[in-house]
């Protein structure tokens, strides 16, 4: 079991506050992703799980106990640094073997078993006696992690742990993050702000932004529905789209910035004024049929060709809207189109 | 080469080179040159052909004896030096204190200082507070006039290293001092190689710190070369200095196989 309860943490430095009163249950086995953009305050939170700082107010709890004070070689908690931090006059062996020999009193050949088990979990096995220069930097990270898993923590943390990889590595870490965490059943909690990689990874993505959160959710609800105007625009690309409800012989209308009234009128029931709307760009339908998709007319203002899907521009008074569509379905750049979305994808926001 | 450049630009430049290159060299091939010279005085041309002085140095009482002082003092001030300069570089690069930036500019300042000026000091306060000059007090001396070099090559180290292993290391459970000898002072080594190197040139080299700290039972091997130059100038000081330049060599070859130059300087 290890259960991760934050409440009410604030940190300033000096005159700067960088958390602002945060609340977070972090559920046994889960992987949490920590996302937002630079400066949102999601590598204090993560260095205050850590216990390499230390909150203004607030408590952590790691399965009941109160872990707010504790220096963090007593926590049981492991982090995985963005630089890998692995020692560069130790063999990989040496390096992974270090925690065991900080804190184990085991002897040195149950010491080694671990090591080859956590070295073996990350397929590095054959690597054992070579220093970390020799290694490719997707090899280091994986060192990193066989000696961040080698002391059976109750949590995992992880800093930015894709940021230094290629592409096509970043893909296959995902891959094998997922699988690792599938296997040890380790509670996992890690920093990113590249939303790709926290909905990929995470079955619970934290949105913070300016030392507060957003919204927690998981993954797919997360995309699905953005509560506010920032993580519609964080997660995935969304079209913002600012409407006007109001009465209209007696029925109440959305009406877009240049006077054209949506039809059907948006499902919502809020009060008349001005809103935002959230309408995923994957979303929007050319020449749309059937009763509960709103239809207007726009013209295609710029394409462009993205290999299975288009991206069109659709000019409609002075309101601009990104489409993106099957690219064999697509109309022409520069056509008259007539276009829609169905009624539930669209979505108010909070400011 | 740079695209652009004047011929007369490129001309000068080319001559500036040769000149340095030149003024290095030419007093070394003169100093060289006259000690495998026959004559019984200091002169370059060498007239013949003899290596009978560097014979007569190596039976010399008063310049074996003064080379085991330069190099046991140089020995003395490396272990000292190397030792006091890796812990304030340690402290200088890892720690944020008041008053920090002061002692780094402190411990740098022997390098502007003119070193004259720091031996009349240190004189004094020998005259004053202890029994005058001594083999001790020429310790103090090249331990000041060489920290700096020494801070300066394991702060360059320092810098190079990962700046998340000291805090891993912490979550991992090393104690303080595993912390730095475990994890710290080997990414020093380096540093502390190459500041060590430096610490002995300079201090072997030495020969103003070592005129004012003259002590009657102290003679190093630069005050040596100079008593020599001034009373009996025969080619054994050249046959010395060309000994002296042989042992930098060597030292510069074995610390750049050992660590690579490019790394640490």
């Amino acid at each position: 079991m290890s259960n991760l309860n934050i409440s009410t943490i604030s940190k300033t430095f000096g005159s700067q506050q960088v958390l602002n009163n945060i609340s977070l249950d972090i559920a046994d086995r889960s992987f949490v992703a920590l996302l937002g953009p630079s400066g949102c305050g999601k590598s204090t939170l993560l260095r205050l799980i850590a216990g390499l700082e230390h909150p203004n107010g607030g408590q952590i709890h790691l399965d009941g106990q109160d872990i707010t004070r504790l220096p963090p070689e007593r926590r049981d908690i492991a982090l995985m640094f963005q630089s890998y931090a692995l020692m560069p006059h130790m063999t990989v062996f040496e390096n992974v073997r270090f925690p065991l020999r900080m804190k184990d009193s085991a002897p040195k050949s149950e010491q080694a078993e671990h090591v080859r088990n956590a070295l073996a979990q990350v397929q590095l096995d054959s690597f054992a006696d070579r220093y970390p220069r020799q290694l490719s930097g997707g090899q280091q990270q994986r060192v990193a992690l066989a000696r961040a898993i080698v002391a059976e923590p109750k949590v995992l943390l992880l800093d930015e742990p894709l940021s230094n990889l290629d592409a096509r590595l970043r893909e296959d870490m995902q891959v094998e993050l997922k699988r690792l965490h599938r296997k040890l059943d380790l509670t996992t909690v890690f920093v990113t702000h590249d939303q790709t990689e926290a909905l990929a990874l995470a079955d619970q993505v934290v949105l913070m932004n300016k030392g507060i959160i957003e919204q927690i959710d998981t993954p797919e609800r997360m995309y699905a529905r953005p509560r506010t105007v920032f993580a519609a625009k964080f997660i995935g690309a969304a079209n913002v789209i600012e409407i006007e409800l109001r009465d209209i012989a007696g029925e109440r209308c959305g009406v877009l910035n240049d006077g054209t009234v949506l039809d059907p009128s948006p499902d919502v029931e809020l009060p008349a004024g001005r809103y935002k709307f959230m309408l995923r760009q994957e979303a929007i339908i050319f020449n749309p049929k059937g009763k509960n998709t709103v239809r207007l007319e726009g013209t295609i203002e710029t394409q462009n060709f993205l290999g299975s899907v288009t991206r069109s521009i659709i000019r409609i008074g002075n309101q601009k809207i990104s489409a993106v569509t099957p690219a064999k379905n697509t109309p022409v750049d520069g056509s008259q189109v007539t276009f829609g979305w169905n009624l539930p994808d669209f979505l108010p926001l909070q400011d | 080469m740079v695209g652009g450049v004047p011929y007369g630009v490129k001309l000068l430049s080319v001559v500036l080179v040769a000149a340095i290159a030149i003024f290095m060299l030419v007093p070394l091939m003169v100093v060289i040159g006259s000690s495998v010279s026959a004559s019984e005085f200091l002169v370059f041309p060498p007239r013949g052909l003899s290596l009978r002085w560097y014979g007569e140095v190596l039976q010399s009482d008063a310049y074996l004896s003064a080379a085991k002082t330069s190099v046991q003092l140089a020995l003395v001030t490396v272990v000292v030096s190397v030792a006091i300069g890796t812990s304030a570089a340690i402290a200088l690069t890892m720690f944020r204190f008041p008053g920090g930036s002061f002692l780094s500019a402190l411990f740098l300042s022997p390098l502007i200082l003119p070193s004259l000026i720091f031996a009349i000091g240190l004189l004094m306060v020998f005259s004053a507070y202890a029994d005058g000059p001594s083999f001790t007090g020429l310790v103090v001396g090249h331990v000041v006039i060489t920290l700096p070099y020494v801070i300066r090559t394991v702060s360059a180290a320092l810098a190079d290293m990962d700046p998340h292993l000291d805090e891993a290391s912490r979550m991992m459970g090393a104690s303080w001092w595993q912390r730095y000898l475990l994890v710290i002072l080997p990414q020093c080594r380096t540093g502390m190689a190459a500041g060590a190197f430096f610490v002995f040139n300079i201090s072997f080299d030495d020969a103003v710190v070592a005129l004012f700290m003259r002590a009657p039972d102290v003679e190093t091997l630069p005050m040596r070369i100079y008593s020599s130059l001034e009373f009996s100038p025969d080619p054994s000081v050249a046959a010395v200095s060309t000994i002296m330049i042989g042992i930098t060599i060597v030292l510069v070859l074995v610390l750049n196989r050992v660590f690579g130059l490019a790394r640490i300087m």
